[in-house]
């Protein structure tokens, strides 16, 4: 069922945003190919995907037969995708975009640490923000607080007595700065962790998660909302996207990995899918033409996902131009294909999220500074 | 006894057979040999073991702060009493300084990297220099890199492990040590794509360690044509046969903007494409051919027409020698001495590293062509690196935590999984970082890993770490009680409430180890 209808204008409602980011560069012409443009096969006579193995999304887009498990959620409108999106920058080098993309700009801190930093402090508990992984993304630096995590039952300061404990933190209690405030935030987490470890977990409403870390990961997040910790944020990679060479059996494995941790933790989530947002994204597309070792090069323009309560869903947001050679961006002196241009910039699908998450006019200012906005009308009726 | 681990390890049936009853014994003596090889087992403490009695870090342990992976006891009373400069000296020239112990564990203990038979490790030579047979060059020790492909790739990902591991806690060259980390960074390869499991090994040894502490050209060359390097970073796809088809871009961007002039260094996108032309045609033999992992240039998969790289023409028809003419440009420019000079002093100073001493080395850097250990004396004399204010506060990364603390208890360690499994929780095991821009550097990455450097102090203290042990109680009476033994950990005198708080948590030595002092340096 769509999840807006279960939406009863609760605004006090605490909503968590999850982010998930496809490091390495997601090929969003294989993700979304335009599937109705002859140029698509032309520039790619070998790694075309043929219309009628994909999922229709509409008359111009289908959706990577792997991706399949996200069919449902477009059809009841809770998926809502965008093509030719990324960033200003052109450097293609993956640090340097993805810097920039979770820095939201050049500027000092992570979009989401400076988005959480506006949200009143009381707000703001031990769990409120999660980063699963083994270390903190860039777009979480400057967070107030932050945990990083791979599973519960690590999260625990085991063989310790209380003398330990209490003399360790009574030591960390005079550290100034960040070593202080990330000694505090695990002090904290500690406690509220010891809490959920205890209960015994089982996904909800028939969700089949996979085995792998992100279906993994996943469907902890599923648990720390559920268990009502107080999660705001949290972030997610799925790694391995930097297909050079060869890349369908990579694509393949790697989109359906995606698409059955989102499935599952949509599923999972039953109605608090309606206060959770997940948008999917990555530091730039790869090139229209696929090279010689059957794969792509850096390119420009890929796709971002937005799921999740009161998404606009079920149709293609923001501008497309197609792939004809007049409406690509140039790559340097050599002939052919260009790039798929940025022509939706990715802050302009982030800012109606977190407007979504209760951020202001203001808020978003301070979020991305020096950058005239252009929301998407990603939310609503 | 002639029978190795490899022998046991090497994939195929036949050896598995083969290895049989008759090794078991074999077994036995080698855990024999162990013990008395001094391994496990911890180093004698021997000379004075004088502790700091300074309350602020002074110019000792500064120093040994910052060129070393954190100081065993009796360093401190060594290094006052010949002096840092002399120290200084002594780490810059790791070739005179005997290292026995720990490459005979090494040799012991980690078979792929060292099984004479195989002539990975070089077999002693008559009269030659001491570093060139340890750490041979490609050219003068021709190895047999196809011969890796023998092992199982896990086997050499844990041979490896444990022997960075090893060497970082036991060698005597504890900058030479420190820098084949900075270049492992820096030049990174994830092991895991393609066949990368199995050349890594050879990419370490005849890339990194052999010139850690030499010329940065000759690193960056060997890097260029690693049989790793050039499954990781793609090389070995980057053809152009037709005209038609695109070079990969992939090593050409990275030698740019990572190993050399730096994001902003001042190169543009088609600057990377035409650097890919001129390596297009270099590749290695993969494992379904014969001598696999062998590099080579195909000249015909090779773009051979004019180039034009950062402003300077490359002319037609120079083939092969197109890299040299690549590398020459890049080595040479401006934005590489500054790059580099950046990334030195940002490890060895601060995070965000005062412009005077990036100046200063990056100057070093192009007045000495690129001689690694001038640039280093060049940033160790700046007054920026000697000044108090920089004492203390750079933030360990895990792997300096990890060795560090094994270094201060003089732990016995076999650096097998339950160790290195640490470092994985850490979130920086060795060779296990994804993409070519190595582990970040800067503390703000890895605050957030405090639970698992609590954890880790704890399980040492208390010797719950399988294969590793250190003794609290002998290294207490040995550097004469409570406060020798904290001021050593610590590098200074402990203040009143570190004191106090090492009493009353019923565990001092894991309380030190865990405290906020201990993971800065």
């Amino acid at each position: 069922m769509p999840a807006q209808a279960l939406v009863s204008g609760q605004g006090d409602q605490r909503r968590t945003l999850v982010v998930v980011f496809l490091r390495g560069a997601a090929d969003g012409l294989a993700l979304v190919p335009p599937v109705a443009d002859d140029h698509y096969y032309r520039a790619r006579p070998r790694l075309g995907l043929a219309a009628r193995s994909t999922v229709k999304l509409d008359d111009r887009f289908g959706l990577h037969p792997k991706l399949a498990p996200l069919e449902a959620a477009w059809r009841d409108g809770d998926l809502a995708v965008v093509h030719a999106c990324g960033i200003e920058d052109d450097t293609r080098s993956h640090f340097e975009a993805q810097d920039l993309m979770e820095h939201g700009g050049v500027v000092a801190g992570g979009w989401l640490g400076r988005y959480l930093r506006t949200r009143p402090a009381a707000a703001s508990g031990a769990l409120a923000c999660v980063a699963v992984g083994k270390a903190l993304p860039e777009c979480l630096l400057g967070a107030p607080s932050v945990s990083v995590m791979q599973n519960f039952d690590e999260f625990t300061l085991g063989g310790n007595t209380p003398a330990f404990r209490s003399q360790l933190e009574r030591l960390y209690a005079m550290e100034r700065g960040r070593l202080g405030a990330a000694a505090r935030d695990t002090f904290d987490a500690l406690v509220r962790i010891e809490a959920l470890r205890t209960t015994k977990y089982a996904a909800a409403n028939g969700a089949s998660y996979g085995r792998d870390d992100f279906s993994t990961g996943l469907s902890q997040v599923a648990q720390l909302i559920r268990a009502d910790v107080g999660l705001e944020a949290a972030s997610i990679d799925l790694p391995g996207w930097d297909s050079h060479f060869a890349q369908e059996g990579q694509v393949e494995s790697l989109a359906a990995r995606l698409a059955t941790g989102l499935a599952a933790f949509r599923r999972d989530l039953g109605p608090r899918m309606a206060t959770t947002t997940v948008v999917v994204m990555t530091e730039f597309g790869r090139t229209v033409e696929e090279n010689s070792a059957f794969g792509t090069d850096h390119g420009r323009g890929s796709a971002m996902f937005v799921l999740g309560g009161g998404v606009r869903g079920g149709r293609m947001h923001g501008a497309w131009r197609g792939l004809n050679p007049d409406v690509l961006e140039r790559r340097g002196l050599l002939e052919g294909y260009g790039d798929l241009p940025v022509l939706n910039n990715y802050r302009n699908v982030l800012a109606p999220v977190l407007v979504r998450q209760g951020a202001t006019a203001e808020h978003l200012a301070a979020v991305f500074p020096g950058f005239t906005l252009g929301p998407l009308e990603l939310f609503g009726a | 006894m002639n029978c190795s681990r490899r022998q046991f390890l090497v994939a195929g049936a036949g050896a598995v057979v083969a290895a049989g009853s008759g090794c078991s014994r074999a077994r036995d003596l080698r855990e024999d040999a162990r013990r008395w090889l001094g391994q496990p087992t911890a180093r004698v403490l021997d000379g004075p073991l004088t502790a700091p009695t300074s309350s602020e870090l002074d110019p000792v342990s500064h120093v040994l702060n910052r060129l070393t992976f954190g100081p065993r006891p009796g360093d401190y009373a060594r290094v006052a009493a010949q002096g840092v400069p002399a120290f200084i000296e002594e780490q810059l020239a790791p070739q005179q300084l005997g290292d026995w112990l720990c490459e005979r564990v090494i040799r012991h203990e980690c078979d792929s990297l060292s099984d004479p038979q195989s002539r990975l490790f070089p077999r002693p030579a008559a009269g030659g220099d001491a570093l060139a047979q340890l750490f041979p060059g490609v050219t003068q020790h021709p190895a047999r890199v196809g011969e890796l492909y023998e092992y199982k790739d896990k086997v050499l990902l844990d041979d490896l492990t444990r022997a960075t591991l090893l060497r970082a806690v036991l060698s005597e060259r504890q900058l030479f040590e420190v820098m084949v980390q900075f270049w492992s960074d820096h030049l990174n390869i994830d092991p895991s794509k393609g066949e990368a499991k199995w050349l890594k090994v050879a990419d370490d040894r005849d890339v990194i360690r052999a010139h850690a502490l030499g010329n940065f050209r000759d690193l960056l060359r060997a890097s260029a044509v690693s049989p790793a390097m050039l499954w990781y970073l793609d090389g070995r796809v980057n053809r152009r046969s037709k005209p038609e088809e695109k070079p990969n871009e992939n090593y050409a961007r990275e030698l740019l903007e990572l190993h050399t002039l730096g994001v902003h260094g001042g190169y543009t996108q088609q600057d990377v494409m035409e650097v890919a032309r001129c390596l297009s045609g270099w590749t290695v033999r993969d494992r379904k051919k014969f001598f696999k992992g062998r590099v080579e240039f195909i000249a015909r998969q090779h773009d051979d027409g004019e180039k034009r790289v950062l402003g300077e023409t490359i002319p037609a028809g120079l083939g092969a020698r197109d890299l040299d003419r690549v590398l020459e440009i890049v080595v040479r420019h401006p934005g590489t001495a500054r790059h580099l000079a950046w990334k030195l002093c940002r490890r060895f100073l601060a995070d965000e590293p005062p412009a005077a001493a990036v100046a200063a080395t990056a100057a070093a850097f192009t007045a000495a062509q690129g001689d690694i250990p001038a640039t280093l004396r060049a940033l160790f004399a700046t007054p920026e690196f000697r000044a108090p204010a920089v004492r203390g506060v750079k933030f360990k990364r895990p792997m300096h935590f990890v060795v560090s603390a094994l270094r201060a208890t003089n732990a016995a360690t076999d650096a097998a999984r339950p160790l290195t499994d640490y470092l994985v929780r850490l979130g920086h095991a060795p060779f296990r970082y994804a993409t070519p821009d190595g582990y970040p550097e800067e503390a703000l990455h890895w605050q957030n890993t405090l639970l698992w450097r609590w954890n880790f102090a704890s399980a040492l203290a208390a010797n719950r770490i399988q294969g590793t042990r250190v003794e609290p109680e002998g290294l207490r009476a040995r550097l004469g009680g409570d406060d020798g033994l904290l001021a050593t950990v610590l590098g200074r005198r402990p203040g009143e409430l570190e004191r106090s708080a090492y009493q009353e948590s019923g565990s001092g030595l894991a309380l030190a180890l865990a405290s906020p002092a201990f993971q800065s340096c």
